[in-house]
């Protein structure tokens, strides 16, 4: 069905981003492609899917990509994209402001299908991926979790006969997971072939036939998933944390006092039902600790950390910052003892070089810094592997790498208590060397660091004592490894991390 | 008034020219303000998204059109009350007409515009030519507020100060505001791509369109 032969494609950069790639894929297969963040598999799938060159220009691109005998080049845009559908790593790169319902009709109603006809695919798709709850919300409101199921459901709601999915599992959380996997298991009779990739082989592995490496633009042999899951080595050569690792030993620090503590607070804020967001959440995050927040997609996470910046009105409750009652505090003031790093950057990106950004996190000012503050601003930049971008514009950057440049704003601004939501970067090797480097510096300076994550082998990892937010409320707070027992958790209904056994390092 | 969001685009739209040509038809500020103060009321009442958006920058409007119209006609030489009366009309006509075409556009979503123009089998251009310019202004002020929570979230003294300095802070927005306008442009233009927009193909929309438009999809388990 899709033949790539000799694939090479740059975008003006020293090296190609992808060298001398070559795949094939078959009726009724699904492969895999994982390779660390960075590794071109973003690229790749956008070849895969027809998005480059077609639609998006590549100045080098090399080799031959044929679709179903032909070469892709030869068939008409539409013709292409009724076969081929995608998900882009990034959802909102192709998602605007429509509907719940308008964004999953879409492709049926930009080809004139019948109204009767697009209800039932509607009412099949909305029940089989429990997007129920969600009809008549506007998508750019959604969680990043449910934005990214309704862009699935927009890419299947036109059956294609190619599915390409750039790790699809990326902001959901386990529940949301085990259905999408159910979903593509079930697909089989009516999606002939899939292409996905992800950085987390262990989320698709009960689902893809053959999986494929792809390490600095170089791709394996492709290889049967069932052969190569159960290795550590090529995994860690690609740079990817393995599937089956064991889990690594939390490292200590003493807890001391205080640095952020939400008083029972309920939000102005109201659930559909009218019930407020957060009811009576209460909790302490002390120096020295990394506290995990969990709960499921909508339960009231990005709610939380915009009372505690003051970005959502509270009702009821109060909130103190290093022991200080912050109530009464802007966001701004707030903000500069606690950093929030959202999953997606560029939402709080606005100046025009790296070096200007973490300058800001220092000084709170725009413009051009110092010679001083900005030799501070480099070095920091440099610590994450940015150093060579240190006068890029940060829209520039990969999604990767405005994460890093999140960590160095943190890192420079001397915050007490930093919150990262979801830090993507965790999934390979070298990010979570960094992100470890981050923990570290935070920790070891007496600060504080809540992580938000769905990603609970990352939680299980590196978080001493973890929160379970549900419906609105804290359900559990404990130390983390107790918490994977808990009631709690239990009722979330999700699998404990590390199933495969703990206490060896990867 | 979920009614009053769910009529159709073209009805609201409808509407909305008559209050302006009203507007602009009678005579001076004697008629022209309590109509004003009348479009304004209804947004209120309607609980118009982002109505205190609007009210500033009415005011902000209704200001700058007083203080210009009044010297304008000051430095041709007409009396002062004249003057005044007559910029006071003009201000109202402004406030009047852009308090109809607000409510417009914060209570058509794209979506509701697609359906509208796809029911009528409006030409595929016609359709995105609307639903981009009534859909994307509402985005953009979105994005305009988030963008300042950003710079809050990030440390950004923008509230404790000035009225000069806040306002500076607004209008140093203007580049991340173009930087995020230009990325949505590019996601619409993926979008309408890959899921098979085309302008030579009429659309067909999942909602019943008639003096309302369906707002939400109803499931077959909640109808029994």
């Amino acid at each position: 069905m899709l033949d790539i032969r000799d694939l090479t494609v740059g975008f003006g950069g020293d090296a190609p981003v992808i060298a001398d790639a070559g795949l094939s894929v078959g009726a009724g297969e699904r492969l895999l492609v994982c390779g660390a963040a960075g590794s071109g598999k973003s690229t790749l799938l956008n070849v895969v899917a027809g998005i480059v060159p077609r639609l998006v220009a590549a100045p080098v691109f090399a080799g031959s990509v044929t679709f179903r005998g032909r070469p892709m080049a030869e068939f008409s845009r539409d013709d292409l994209f009724t076969a081929i559908a995608s998900l882009a790593q990034n959802a909102e790169d192709q998602i605007w402001d429509l509907n719940v319902e308008d964004l999953i009709a879409f492709p049926l109603e930009n080809r004139g299908v019948a109204k009767a006809a697009i209800r039932d695919r509607l009412q099949a798709l909305l029940t089989e991926m429990e997007l129920g709850a969600l009809r008549g919300r506007r998508v750019l409101t959604l969680s990043g979790g449910e934005r990214r199921m309704v862009a699935i459901a927009a890419a299947l709601a036109a059956p294609p006969q190619l599915l390409v999915l750039d790790e699809p599992t990326t902001g959901l959380d386990p529940a949301a997971r085990r259905r999408l996997v159910r979903l593509i298991g079930k697909l089989a009779g009516e999606v002939p072939a899939l292409v996905m990739s992800e950085q987390d082989p262990a989320a698709l592995e009960t689902v893809v036939d053959r999986v494929a490496l792809l390490s600095q633009g170089r791709l394996s042999a492709i290889r049967p998933a069932a052969d190569l899951m159960p290795h550590q080595a090529p995994w860690i050569e690609a740079g990817i944390l393995p599937p089956r690792r064991k889990s690594v030993p939390q490292r200590g620090f003493a807890a001391g006092n205080p640095l952020l503590t939400v008083g029972r607070i309920r939000t102005e804020l109201k659930r559909a039902d009218g019930r407020a967001v957060l009811e009576e959440v209460g909790f302490e995050l002390k120096a020295g600790e990394v506290v995990g927040l969990i709960g499921r997609n909508g339960a009231g996470k990005t709610t939380l950390f915009q009372s505690i910046l003051g970005l959502s009105k509270i009702r009821e409750g109060s909130i103190s910052i290093a022991g200080e009652k912050a109530d009464g505090w802007t966001p701004a003031r707030r903000a500069r003892q606690v950093a929030y790093l959202p999953q997606n950057m560029r939402r709080i990106l606005f100046n025009m070089t790296l070096t200007e950004e973490v300058a800001f996190a220092m000084t709170a000012k725009t413009g051009t810094p110092d010679a001083a503050v900005a030799e501070k601003a480099r070095a920091m930049l440099a610590g994450y592997g940015l150093g060579a971008l240190a006068e890029a514009n940060p829209f520039s950057l990969s999604a990767r790498q405005q994460a890093l440049l999140g960590l160095a704003c943190a890192e420079a601004a001397s915050v007490r208590v930093a919150i990262l939501d979801e830090p993507l970067l965790a999934r390979d090797i070298e990010g979570r060397r960094l992100l470890d480097r981050f923990l570290d510096a935070m920790l070891s300076a007496g600060n504080a660091v809540m992580l938000i994550s769905h990603d609970l082998e990352l939680i299980d990892d590196v978080a001493s004592r973890t929160l379970i937010l549900e419906d609105g409320r804290i359900a559990f707070d404990g130390a983390t490894r107790e918490g994977w027992t808990s009631r709690a958790f239990r009722e979330l209904g999700w699998p404990a991390p590390y199933a495969n056994g703990r206490g060896e390092a990867a | 008034m979920s009614a009053l969001y769910d009529l159709n685009f073209f009805v609201k739209l409808a509407c909305a020219f008559l209050v302006m040509f009203v507007a602009w038809l009678v005579p001076g500020w004697v008629y022209g303000l309590p109509l004003s103060v009348l479009a304004v009321v209804f947004l209120w009442a309607a609980k118009t998204p982002g109505f205190r958006a609007y009210l500033k920058g009415a005011v902000l409007l209704t200001l700058l059109v007083i203080a210009s119209w009044t010297v304008n006609l000051l430095i041709q030489g007409m009396p002062v009350l004249a003057a005044v009366q007559v910029a006071l009309g003009m201000a109202a006509r402004l406030v009047t007409t852009t308090a109809a075409f607000y409510f417009v556009m914060e209570t058509s979503s794209p979506g509701s515009i697609l359906a509208a123009c796809s029911a009528l089998r409006l030409p595929p251009i016609v359709t995105l030519v609307l639903s981009l310019t009534f859909g994307m202004i509402p985005m953009l002020r979105e994005d305009f507020e988030r963008i300042a929570d950003a710079q809050r979230a990030r440390g950004m003294e923008i509230d404790a100060v000035s009225f000069p300095t806040r306002l500076r802070f607004a209008l140093a927005r203007g580049v991340p505001l173009l930087v995020q306008a230009i990325r949505t442009a590019h996601a619409i233009s993926l979008s309408l791509s890959i899921y098979g927009f085309d302008l030579k193909r009429k659309r067909t929309t999942w909602r019943n369109v008639g003096l309302l438009v369906e707002p939400r999809f109803p499931l077959k388990e909640e109808k029994r």
